[in-house]
């Protein structure tokens, strides 16, 4: 039972990290770039919700407001993710690769600083609002305690997923996306825009990034500027883990690193199981990953250019 | 600069585009000559008139005839235009052969104009309205406009590269002991200015005049002659650094912010060591200093030690940089095979393992160490014989507090990372690092042994933290986990970033600037981090290379920088040809 419950939260959180870590992966796989920003572009998309809702629908708490919201978090992450692309990335685009990443830290400590400052009371950590059916009160199935902001999570990877294959292997740009990942010089002469792919990576990114921000919401039911930072992080992992590049690695990745992670807590015996001990557990199965399978589960679709 | 030279090709400047500009620059070429000596006159004369109707408003600068010290500002800016003018048509002639004082007028001018407009509005906003200016603010403020329109529309002519200046010796060491000089009393005076108004001015009047010599070429020779003259700088510079708490009469507050400025400088000079000439790219790097720290609390003689045994202070800077070392081999071992970015991603999660390992081991969660969040406290100051660090200390009638004696602790540490870089930048190691730096695949084919080389550049550069980190237990008094987060590392990169990799001179400014601004500029402390971060993305796009670069540094920010190319090469030969 205890095992059940523990792959239970791990694969919730690992829906999470599953979300944003598409946004590393779909990005790397085509400019070679770790968007060390796209931590804060997950911020931004939970922000951007609570925006709409307290501009908007202040005190409710209808389902139907969960819609308008997860848009305006949408908007907000994919908004400043393509902001963030035209002006610190695209000028870099054959810097030496010291530059965007240094670029990289450089926004990621101005957007949060930016929502610090001057987003209404985000100097200290602001309440997420009660949804309707996806907050609240447990389910409890059993033994099995079911959080109903688990469901929302799990299902919003679910959906996503299902989108993401659709885009990437049926539409023309995702098709373009693939061909410029293998080989942007060649897809440039096939007739690709190579700029507009990489617009549309990082608004993927963001897209799904924004989702995950309403469900960190949803979860914890408080956001803060910095809850960027280790959720980037642990998608970024999430990302290597299942092979940088390859979309479907990310997605295994992030619940293999959520169940992982859960279950590291339990079962770990003395005192170096327990919560406190969770992160540093993530962060040594990263490194543990990148020295003996450096592609990673189901292998880094990345060409290397170096 | 203008004696005798060998025979010189005149190129034009890099960077150079014709442009509509250039049609006004023929056309007025003398008027615009006039221009620039009317201007600099009307901002000197105005000097000698008062500013501000409130004597109050930064410092005093409602006295006519008497100028304060932010109009001496403006007359320096003036005489120093005067120079350039003169270089440009008159009787330095043969100094204007060798600098662009054309541009070199328009960024003073600019400058002036940036800085008069500056203290006229800051006068206007502390005094309630633009009538408490005085005239002599305003004949400045047009005196430097008409200087930066004179200069902006003066003809560019094509200078000859300096490298080809011969001057006797003298002169050379000369200037480096004037600019030694210049800095400490600079320091010193920047640093005694409680008004953070007058202190941003001053950061305006510097940065206008030091871009100003920048953009006529001084600097360019200055790093030459810096090169022929290596030890004459190294001791100018120690001396100015030595003195330096000498200047302050026993007041602590600055050596506070100084011996900051120095455990962050001699940090990021080690993480330069990995950064700036491996090209390993490290965004954990503050985790060693911590593990020095965390090693010399818990070998101090404070109540809340953990480890019983008490060595010496000098085996606990070993033991401590030890420490760090071995934790830079167990992390680089294993990673310094991925490549770059991965291994930025890597480190990173180190530098949070560390943090969060410091922040669990406390008893409840696994052995009892650091004490968890609360860290260890109440770390006693170094005692070494009789000399104890807390106390003040009377040196020939100066008075040197607590952070003075730190000072010079740290001082002599900087020294030691000094020459460890300099000693493997110019090594075989040194050159190693740079074939894997520029070609991984091509250096490994050359022979170098790159994993090892990798290696000890990590386990180098952790070393030297852990020393600093050791130091920084007992002036920090105490020691805690949230001391060492990632934000602390991204400022150390960004230290060696914006001062410029792989240079230690570079280090040093961007270390100031990044400890020092926060201290004195403190309406901006809410901002800072925000800056900082626009900063980054800035420089990034502007100037990669940062403030002072190595010039290999800058030719691989600049690969299309075919004169940038050849000067190195020629400089290489130069070298070449003296040993």
């Amino acid at each position: 039972m205890l095992f059940l419950q523990q792959l239970i939260n791990g694969l919730t959180s690992g829906s999470l990290y599953a979300l944003i870590a598409v946004g590393y992966t779909v990005v790397y796989g085509i400019v070679q770039l770790i968007n060390f920003a796209h931590g804060e572009v997950f911020m931004i998309g939970a922000f951007g919700s609570l925006a709409v809702w307290t501009i908007f629908f202040q005190g409710q708490t209808s389902i139907l407001i969960l819609i308008p919201m997860l848009l305006g978090a949408v908007a907000a992450s994919v908004g400043v993710a393509v902001l963030m692309e035209r002006f610190a990335y695209r000028p870099l685009r054959h810097a030496p690769r010291l530059a965007p990443l240094i670029t990289a830290i450089g926004v990621s400590v101005s957007l949060q600083e930016i929502v610090r400052l001057f987003y209404p009371g985000a100097k200290s950590p602001l309440p997420y609002p009660q949804i309707d059916y996806v907050s609240g009160t447990a389910l409890q199935l059993g033994d099995i305690t079911l959080r109903r902001s688990a469901i929302f999570t799990v299902g919003a990877l679910v959906v996503s997923a299902v989108f993401l294959w659709w885009f990437i292997n049926r539409t023309k740009l995702g098709r373009g996306m693939q061909a410029v990942s293998q080989d942007p010089d060649t897809a440039r002469l096939m007739g690709i825009n190579v700029d507009r792919v990489i617009v549309v990576a990082f608004a993927l990114g963001a897209l799904l990034a924004g989702i995950a921000g309403v469900a960190q919401g949803l979860q914890t039911n408080s956001i803060s500027q910095i809850m960027g930072f280790t959720a980037g992080l642990k998608a970024f992992t999430a990302a290597v883990l299942g092979g940088i590049g390859n979309v479907a690695g990310a997605v295994v990745g992030g619940l293999v690193l959520g169940v992982a992670e859960s279950l590291a807590t339990q079962f770990i015996p003395g005192a170096f199981g327990g919560t406190p001990w969770k992160d540093v557990w993530a962060f040594v199965l990263l490194i543990v990953v990148l020295v003996f399978r450096p592609q990673g589960l189901l292998g880094a679709r990345v060409v290397d250019r170096a | 600069m203008s004696t005798v030279s060998t025979p010189t090709q005149i190129a034009p400047t890099p960077g150079y585009h014709p442009s509509r500009i250039d049609g006004l620059r023929e056309q007025h070429g003398r008027l615009a000559w006039l221009l620039v000596l009317t201007g600099l006159v009307v901002l000197a004369a105005g000097c000698f008139l008062s500013w501000s109707y409130d004597p109050e408003i930064l410092g005093n600068l409602s006295i006519s005839f008497n100028p304060g010290s932010l109009q001496l500002f403006m007359l320096t800016a003036a005489v120093l235009a005067l120079v350039y003018a003169l270089a440009y048509r008159g009787p330095l002639r043969g100094l204007g052969v060798w600098i662009d004082s054309a541009k070199a007028l328009m960024v003073l001018g600019i400058g002036a104009l940036g800085f008069m407009a500056i203290t006229l509005a800051v006068v206007a906003v502390t005094s309630s309205g633009l009538i408490n200016i005085d005239p002599g603010g305003w004949v400045s403020l047009v005196g430097s406009l008409v200087l930066a329109v004179g200069g902006s529309l003066l003809e560019r002519r094509p200078t000859k590269d300096t490298l080809h200046a011969q001057l006797p010796a003298w002169v050379e060491i000369g200037t480096i002991v004037v600019l030694m000089a210049m800095l400490l009393f600079g320091a010193a005076y920047a640093l005694g200015q409680t008004d953070g108004n007058i202190f941003g001015l001053f950061l305006v009047f510097v940065v206008a005049v030091a871009w100003s010599l920048f953009a006529a070429g001084f600097f360019t020779w200055l790093g030459i002659v810096a090169q022929r003259h290596r030890r004459v700088l190294m001791l100018g510079a120690f001396a100015v650094a030595f003195l330096f708490p000498f200047t302050q009469n026993g007041s602590d507050a600055n050596m506070s912010i100084a011996t900051q400025v120095l455990i962050f400088a001699a940090t990021a000079l080690g993480l330069n060591i990995v950064v700036g000439l491996a090209g390993l790219l490290d965004l954990g790097y503050i985790a060693f200093l911590g593990a020095g720290a965390y090693t010399a609390a818990t070998l101090s003689t404070s109540a809340f030690a953990t480890i019983g045994w008490k060595p010496p202070f000098l085996v606990v800077v070993l033991l401590g940089a030890i420490v760090a070392a071995t934790l830079g081999l167990i992390i680089g071992t294993p990673t310094l095979r991925v490549s770059g970015d991965y291994l930025a991603i890597v480190t990173l999660a180190f530098g949070e393992i560390f943090r969060l390992s410091m922040s669990n081991l406390d008893g409840n969660n696994g052995p009892d160490l650091t004490h968890g969040p609360n860290g260890i406290p109440a770390i006693p100051d170094l005692q070494i014989g009789s000399f104890n660090f807390g106390d003040e200390h009377t040196i020939l009638g100066f008075s040197l507090g607590r952070f003075a004696n730190y000072y010079f602790v740290l001082l002599v540490l900087a020294l030691v990372i000094i020459t460890v870089f300099s000693r493997l930048n110019n090594s075989r190691i040194g050159r190693g690092w740079v074939a894997i730096r520029e070609d991984e695949k091509a250096a490994e084919a050359m022979g170098v042994n790159v994993f090892g080389l990798k290696l000890f550049a990590f386990a180098s550069g952790a070393f030297l933290a852990g020393m600093a980190g050791t130091v920084k237990a007992h002036q920090d008094v105490s020691v805690t986990p949230d001391q060492y987060v990632f934000l602390e590392s991204a400022f150390l990169l960004a230290a060696v970033v914006l001062g410029g990799m792989g240079t230690v001179a570079g280090v040093f400014i961007g270390a100031t600037i990044l400890k020092l601004l926060p201290e004195k500029l403190r309406f901006i402390s809410d901002y800072r981090l925000l800056i900082f971060g626009v900063l980054l993305v800035l420089m990034m796009r502007v100037r990669p290379e940062g403030i002072i670069a190595s010039q290999r540094r800058q030719l691989e920010f600049h690969e299309e920088d075919e004169a940038l190319a050849e000067r190195i090469e020629e400089v290489h030969l130069e070298e070449e040809a003296q040993t």
